[in-house]
């Protein structure tokens, strides 16, 4: 089935043409006749009551054609999962940038001048800005009506404490596990943080609603098409099926276009006005008032017997949620790849609590492998100090206990022989064991990526037997779905891909898509296409075939579904004594990532995942200080440059096959993964200093060497 | 903004122009709002990311942060000006295609007529020539590898562009 297959070629970007001439139409690039713009007051307080909202100045203003507060609509909730975010602030409002009041005007500054004339009289409440303050006694219930929130799907489990958002427990019960520690001969724990993160996608969230008799239309930058109707719909009353959603370019995602905004805001103005409503944030408002990547406190405690072998886990991670829970895309409303601080070990008793917690700041969201990102960082920082303190080699540890490798009285199974693999061409590419200059280190983190579940579908057309159409409903955020189809197509149909039309249509009349997310576009709906396509060209191929012959077909990929890609990441950094400035010299990222469909996209996203691993291991923090961002722009978010870029080799490892089509794996949200412990791990091999706190920067570095001197440094080992 | 209107007239793309308009608002503005020419982006809106960048008498500018009076009577190049009229791709933008040069795309425009201005300048830079220049257009997908690979194959393909 696979031989043969045209895939090696490096694809065309169907799209290529007009992105590169700038033809590409992206949400603010629409303009509508007749259409308002929005502009939206946020909070200037983290917490308070409001007493009073004076809309009177505003509505003067010339060219301003609506002014709506929650007294006009009501307190209208919505989220991805929790409904628990008001469209406009009602009572309260539970961080700063929260939306109070919206316009709509002739003029982006008609309308930006009438928000700065709505008076707004607060009474200030006690913040929560500590997540670990949430459930104690004296901390401010930041939702007194939580138990009123519903779910857009399904019951709400009920939290121990209102401060709750979400939490999930996974793993041995407390006598299994406390007996596992038991045996240890040694148990180790260490308590990591990593902080608030923005996606950093350059186009900010942007909007357009309108309506058509009953029919609202929606184009916005939600990489869900499908999950946005449904949760307009929820939020609002309006039938889902008098909601039509267009998206189609996305300017970057990263987890953080699954939420939205201002679509609520425009449904109301546009309701009230009549007129097509535009919204384009400020990325001010974007940093501010989206979701960001939540700040993390993870405490790991590990149980390892005298020889290495790890016996016994449990982790306590604990998130800081925000304001809100709505911008969570699961039921349990926690970031599920918390679970993954072991991934790619095996370990007989694991335990893991996951817990978000409401805080006074911007609602926390869903960024490139949300939770794994923080488990991976401490999870493998945990590793190579162990390895520390047992005087074991870093790669010898994990070696000892690699995941399928320790089945009672059986040799290694073909999974450990895949990571043993992954783990020693990553240490080999980047020398582990050879010798280096003062200052220079190298180290190492290894994981596993589960990827790709959710439902989605195509119907395929057959105009005659050399032209096909593929219809979708899914957005491309940028990893080339359009592409991929096309090529799985054409594939499978055996005929030249410039025979293969995609077609994005709108919600109305597309197959339902979870979305572009949780890595899940080349497995459910590549595989949806070659399902469709096997079917198509058999239909077609029969004596009397009537044209067009159309095919429809849907994949479900359960959310049980354990197909994962096993990594890892080697580096050698370059730690300067005096500064403390860290200097990544050189990666390697070797990957069982299965059979790839579009080579240039695969290596774009192994690539592009590096280089956001980079970002939030050494740069990126979103920091609030009395609930108040410290960064207003992309100016002081600092995300990396090109000079920033070390070398980077991909070497790729023949693992076990994927479950997208023809055994290709999702790589979404696999890249950036190692970058952080990898680089704490180097550094501490390179200079004695262990950082349990991202972002790794110089200063950080440099305190601790000016504080306490290269601290109980590991005897430098080969290669280290 | 309530400053008086002004009426500005300029090339863009090899076209006269002329908006009626306050000359503090940005070009950036002037060009997506009145000239329906949305190739350049706005990302963070402060002149540090590139996703608005345009050529200005040939000068490399992020007109988010020029004011249209700024540009009276000047010739503005924006990413729609760049290609054949009859739709041949430049160099740049086939060397961005064969690389994989870009992933969402929104940064593309910016990047494009970056690198269209280095070659410009510069028709056989070195590989850290390009990361240097480059350092203005934050791309977030990529990770930036392919960006460059791509200046230095349309490098080696000849030029950027010829005017």
């Amino acid at each position: 089935m696979t031989t043969n297959l045209p895939f090696a070629i490096p694809e065309v970007r169907h799209e290529g043409p007009l992105k590169v001439t700038g033809h590409a139409r992206y949400t603010a690039d629409h303009a509508l006749p007749g259409q308002l713009h929005a502009a939206c007051l946020g909070s200037g307080v983290a917490h308070a009551r409001i007493v009073r909202i004076d809309t009177t100045a505003a509505e003067q203003v010339p060219g301003v054609r609506a002014v709506l507060t929650a007294a006009d609509i009501g307190d209208v909730r919505y989220g991805r999962q929790l409904r628990d975010m008001p469209v406009l602030a009602s009572d309260r409002v539970r961080f700063m940038g929260q939306r109070v009041a919206a316009v709509a005007a002739d003029t982006r500054q008609a309308a930006e001048e009438a928000v700065r004339l709505i008076d707004v009289e607060y009474e200030e409440l006690p913040t929560l800005l500590d997540p670990r303050l949430a459930t104690t006694p004296d901390a401010p219930v930041l939702h007194p009506e939580a138990e009123a929130y519903r779910l857009v799907q399904g019951a709400r489990h009920a939290p121990a404490h209102p401060n709750i958002q979400g939490e999930l427990v996974v793993g041995a019960g407390a006598e299994e596990l406390a007996a596992a520690f038991g045996r240890a001969d040694h148990v180790f724990e260490h308590t990591f943080r990593t902080p608030r993160q923005h996606q950093g996608y350059i186009e900010p969230h942007a909007a357009i609603v309108w309506f058509d008799d009953d029919v609202c239309h929606v184009i916005s930058t939600n990489k869900a098409p499908f999950g946005l109707r449904q949760q307009m719909a929820a939020a609002t009353g309006h039938p889902v099926d008098k909601i039509v959603v267009y998206n189609k370019f996305i300017g970057g995602d990263f987890g953080g276009k699954g939420f939205s905004l201002d679509e609520y805001v425009c449904f109301y103005l546009a309701r009230e006005t009549g007129r097509p409503v535009r919204s384009i944030m400020s990325y001010l408002e974007d940093l501010s008032s989206t979701a960001p990547r939540h700040a993390t406190e993870l405490t790991l405690r590990t149980g390892v017997t005298r020889d290495g072998t790890f016996v016994a886990h449990s982790a306590e991670v604990l998130f800081d949620g925000g304001a809100y829970g709505a911008a969570k895309a699961n039921a349990h409303l926690v970031p599920h790849g918390g679970v993954d601080t072991m991934s790619a070990y095996s370990v007989p008793a694991t335990h893991h609590r996951l817990t978000a917690v409401y805080t006074n700041a911007a609602p926390g969201g869903h960024m490139r492998a949300p939770g794994d990102v923080q488990a991976i960082f401490a999870g493998e920082s945990h590793v190579d100090m162990i390895a520390s303190e047992l005087g074991i080699d870093p790669v010898e540890l994990r070696r000892k206990n690699l995941a399928g490798g320790k089945t009672e009285g059986q040799d290694p199974s073909e999974t450990a022989a895949v990571i043993d693999q992954v783990l020693l061409r990553a240490a080999d590419g980047i020398d582990w064991s050879g010798v280096r200059s003062p200052g220079r280190g190298v180290g190492v983190a290894l994981y596993r990526r589960k990827g790709g579940t959710g439902r989605g579908g195509v119907v395929m057309r057959a105009l005659s037997p050399d032209r096909i159409q593929v219809i979708t409903g899914a957005a491309d955020q940028g990893g080339g779905t359009v592409t991929m189809i096309a090529r799985v197509a054409a594939a499978t149909m055996g005929i030249p891909e410039r025979q293969v039309e995609v077609v994005q249509q709108p919600t109305a009349e597309a197959l339902f898509d979870s979305g572009a997310g949780a890595s899940r576009v080349t497995r459910v709906l590549g595989e949806a296409t070659r399902l469709a396509a096997t079917e198509l060209s058999r239909l077609i191929a029969e004596p009397g075939a009537v044209f067009p012959v159309e095919v429809a077909q849907e994949v479900v990929a359960p959310a049980d579904e354990d197909c994962g890609a096993y990594g890892a990441l080697a580096v050698e950094v370059e730690v300067d004594e005096e500064t403390g400035q860290i200097r990544v010299v050189e990666a390697v990222l070797a990957a069982d990532t299965g059979t790839v469909i579009s080579p240039l996209a695969h290596r774009g996203q192994l690539e592009g995942g590096f280089v956001y691993g980079l970002g939030g291991a050494l740069m990126e923090e979103l920091p609030v200080e009395g609930g108040q961002i410290m960064c207003g722009t992309l100016g002081d978010y600092k995300l990396p440059t090109s000079p920033d870029v070390p070398p980077l080799r991909i070497v790729s490892v023949a693992g076990e096959s994927g479950t997208g089509p023809y055994g290709a794996k999702a790589v979404g949200e696999f890249g950036n993964l190692g970058v952080a412990p990898a680089i704490a791990n180097a550094v501490a091999r390179a200079s004695g200093v262990r950082l349990q706190q991202l972002p790794l920067s110089a200063e950080a570095v440099h305190a601790r060497l000016r504080q306490t001197g290269p601290e109980s440094a590991p005897p430098r080992e080969p290669g280290g | 903004m309530s400053d008086t209107s002004e009426r500005i007239t300029l090339s863009v793309n090899g076209i006269s122009q002329e908006v009626t308009t306050a000359p503090s608002r940005s070009l950036l503005e002037v060009l997506r709002e009145d000239l329906a020419l949305t190739g350049a982006k706005e990302g963070c809106g402060v002149g540090v990311c590139g996703a608005c960048s345009v050529l200005v008498d040939g000068k490399l500018m992020s007109s988010c942060i020029v004011p249209v009076g700024m540009v009276q009577g000047r010739a503005v190049t924006t990413v729609e000006g760049l290609a054949a009229e009859d739709g041949t791709l430049t160099p740049v933008q086939t060397a961005f295609m064969e690389c994989g040069g870009f992933q969402c795309g929104i940064c593309t425009p910016g990047q494009v007529v970056a690198a269209t201005a280095l070659l410009r300048e510069c028709p056989d830079p070195a590989a850290e020539e390009v990361r240097e220049w480059m350092t203005g257009n934050l791309c977030r997908c990529t990770g930036y590898y392919s960006i460059v690979a791509a200046v230095l194959q349309a490098a080696k393909a000849g030029q950027g562009e010829s005017d």
